[in-house]
């Protein structure tokens, strides 16, 4: 099996792409935690396509929305903080790349969907909740964090940085 | 690093243990953080700065004021409204309550007030009121249009003074002789256009318009009241009124005396009804009476014989200000209700958005016009919101298309009931402590403006006013 490496170069702008995804991530949760009283229930309520009757569900029921919101400020926010440290970088990709598919499949940009929420451009099936998906998947099968990231310190306490 | 390049990556990192390249390398992205914490503090200290911006309108004052004695004369929709906001505010007492309907609308607002601890004498006639009642100070007037003059100019020349619903009288004849009446009567006349007390217009007015300009040139306005279709009022069968009451104040069935709004003789429509307070508001910002008006309506979509006003008006009125011509829009729709009801100004460098309807409302600079920083900074502007903060309704649908201009909020916070500092203005100019902020006068131009739009739509054409007319 060929190993693929990557230079210094290339590791680092997977790292930049890393914390920039990291950051937005982050914000997005701060901002949410911040403003006091957000809720996804907005969002939720404008599911459409196949998966709408489970959104539209968490968005009504009281305690599962508070659980929905709760997972997403705090989701949001340690995902960030893990992507830009380089920390358990490949869960955070990964789990990243589930809350993003959630919200694709929330409300995917199909023909004929419309939406009330305004966006601020234009999509036709890829989105940039797509596009930041694909770029986590990068994140997630390479080894930024053992480049630059709290991963390379784990790996070599832990002594298991090579396989 | 420039050895790194060579290599390829993880070469050579096979050896175990913690090296130092591997710790500086392993908290290079560390940074990052601190920078998102310094954009982070940055940023929450901008939103606290915005929101420490705003200030309540915060009443004056609590207890220790001059008790004032009123009557409430029609306890109908807005004369529950009217008592409501009065309970909040100290020192009011009301000692009397007087409505034609006895059993129903009467009984619910001395029930009420009794509740309160206001013990209140119940009358169907507001003569044996003013007869029997002694020692009032004042009267809160919210029964139909049609009663206002009569009622009122009895009520001045009993000695009381009066705050008397818009609009002011359904005649301008009656609405004069109010105005003569409380010229010859001394006694204090508020007309309830309640906009003229309201913290966030005042901000508006005093701030925006008249000390700052900065709006420009105001060369437009806009303005309207937007309903959705509304059934005929109705009335419990049990608590009708009997036929011979109903003739004997004027009205010819349960039907009329619910629905008065809608009837020639006894209410002006909606335009007068909604349009009255929004038109007001015209006159005042732009400090002119209009010149012209040309309006156009009519019954287009309920039933004539109990719609006997226009359901849909549309009128262009102009105002020949110090600055130069402003024409205004304004229409009423009881079919619709989209956007609600609001005004605007639009002056060259801005537009003053602006409703009774709380939360509504903002200032928005053209992208050419200087920039607004000084009076964020003196606070008469809440900061910019930033860009994604926009409101659903507000936003663009792309950002690379459309310049939109800056939204700025009135930094004034008003939740207070909508009427409570118009009637607190009324009260506290008994109490020889302020200065009426609608006084009959000014009533009385406004009757003068909204009236002539039914009389345009008559003569189907445009009308022009002869500014004598606004005086007496
Ligand atoms: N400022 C505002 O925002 C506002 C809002 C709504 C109404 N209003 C004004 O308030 C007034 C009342 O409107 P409303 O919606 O309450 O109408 P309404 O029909 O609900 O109430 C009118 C009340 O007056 C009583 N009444 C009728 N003739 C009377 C008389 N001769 N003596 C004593 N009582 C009499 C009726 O029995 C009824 O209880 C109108 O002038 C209207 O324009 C103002």
């Amino acid at each position: 099996m060929s190993e693929t490496r990557f230079s210094s170069l290339q590791m680092t702008a997977l790292v930049i792409l890393r914390a920039l995804i990291g950051w937005h991530f982050l914000y997005e949760g701060v901002a949410k935690l911040t403003r006091g009283n957000w809720s996804a229930a907005g969002f939720l309520l404008e599911s459409k396509w196949i998966f709408a009757p489970v959104f539209k569900w968490m968005a009504q029921n009281e305690s599962i929305l508070r659980v929905v919101d709760a997972m997403n400020i705090w989701g949001l926010i340690l995902i960030g903080l893990a992507l830009i440290l380089g920390c358990l970088t490949r869960t955070a990709a990964s789990a990243g790349m589930l809350l993003l598919t959630l919200y694709y499949l929330s409300t995917p940009p199909l023909v004929g969907l419309y939406y009330a929420i305004p966006s601020e451009g234009h999509y036709l099936i890829v989105n940039k909740n797509l596009v930041e998906i694909g770029a986590l998947f990068v994140i997630a099968v390479t080894r930024s964090g053992q480049f630059a990231g709290i991963d390379r310190i784990l790996g070599r306490l832990t002594g298991r940085s090579r396989r | 690093m420039t050895e790194e390049k060579k290599k390829p990556e993880q070469s050579g990192s096979e050896k175990k243990g913690l090296g130092r390249r591997d710790f500086l390398q392993g908290l290079a992205t560390v940074p990052v953080l601190g920078a998102f914490a310094l954009a982070l503090s940055r940023d929450l200290s901008y939103e606290r700065k915005r929101k420490a911006q705003a200030f309540s309108h915060a009443r004056k004052r609590t207890g220790d004021v001059k008790e004032v004695k009123i009557a409430l004369l029609g306890a109908g929709a807005q004369g529950q409204v009217l008592m409501d906001a009065c309970l909040k505010l100290p020192g009011v007492r009301f000692t009397a309550v007087c409505d034609i309907w006895t059993e129903y609308n009467q009984r619910r607002a001395a029930r009420m007030l009794d509740k309160f601890g206001h013990r209140v004498n119940a009358y169907e006639d507001y003569r044996e009121l003013l007869a029997e009642e002694k020692g009032l100070d004042g009267v809160l007037i919210a029964t139909p249009d049609f009663w206002h003059a009569e009622q009122t100019v009895a009520c001045l020349e009993a000695g009381l003074n009066v705050y008397c619903e818009k609009e002011m009288s359904n005649t301008l004849e009656g609405a004069r002789k109010m105005v003569e009446a409380a010229r010859r009567t001394g006694k204090l006349l508020q007309i309830g256009h309640q906009r003229r007390s309201n913290p966030r217009y005042l901000h508006c007015y005093e701030k925006l318009i008249r000390e700052t300009g900065l709006l420009g040139r105001i060369t437009s306005a806009r303005g309207q009241w937007n309903r959705a279709v509304q059934e005929d009022l109705g009335w419990p069968q049990r608590y009708e009124i009997p036929e011979s009451v109903l003739h004997k104040y004027g009205f010819n069935s349960m039907h009329q005396f619910r629905n008065w709004r809608w009837y020639r003789g006894l209410g002006g429509g909606p335009i007068v009804d909604l349009g009255s307070h929004q038109i007001d508001i015209f006159s005042w910002f732009l400090g002119a009476n209009p010149a012209a008006v040309i309006a156009n309506g009519g019954t287009d979509y309920y039933a004539k014989t109990t719609h006997e006003w226009h359901d849909t008006v549309m009128a262009v009125y102009e105002y020949e200000t110090r600055d130069g011509i402003v024409r205004a829009a304004y229409q009423t729709l009881t079919t619709n209700s989209s956007e609600g009801y609001f005004e605007n100004f639009l002056g060259d460098q801005g537009t003053l958005h602006i409703s009774e309807s709380a939360g509504r409302g903002g200032v928005y600079r053209e992208p050419q016009a200087p920039q607004w920083d000084e009076w964020v900074r003196q606070g008469y502007l809440l900061a910019p919101e930033k860009a994604g903060q926009a409101t659903r309704a507000d936003a663009v649908l792309d950002v690379r298309e459309t310049i939109a201009p800056d939204r700025h909020d009135i930094p004034v916070i008003f939740n207070d009931p909508y009427h409570m500092p118009h009637l607190e203005n009324f009260f506290d100019a008994i109490r020889g402590e302020a200065d009426l902020t609608c006084p009959a006068e000014t009533g009385y131009e406004t009757a003068v403006a909204v009236l002539k739009v039914n009389a345009s739509i008559e003569a189907g054409r445009r009308l022009v006013f002869d500014p004598r007319e606004f005086h007496i």
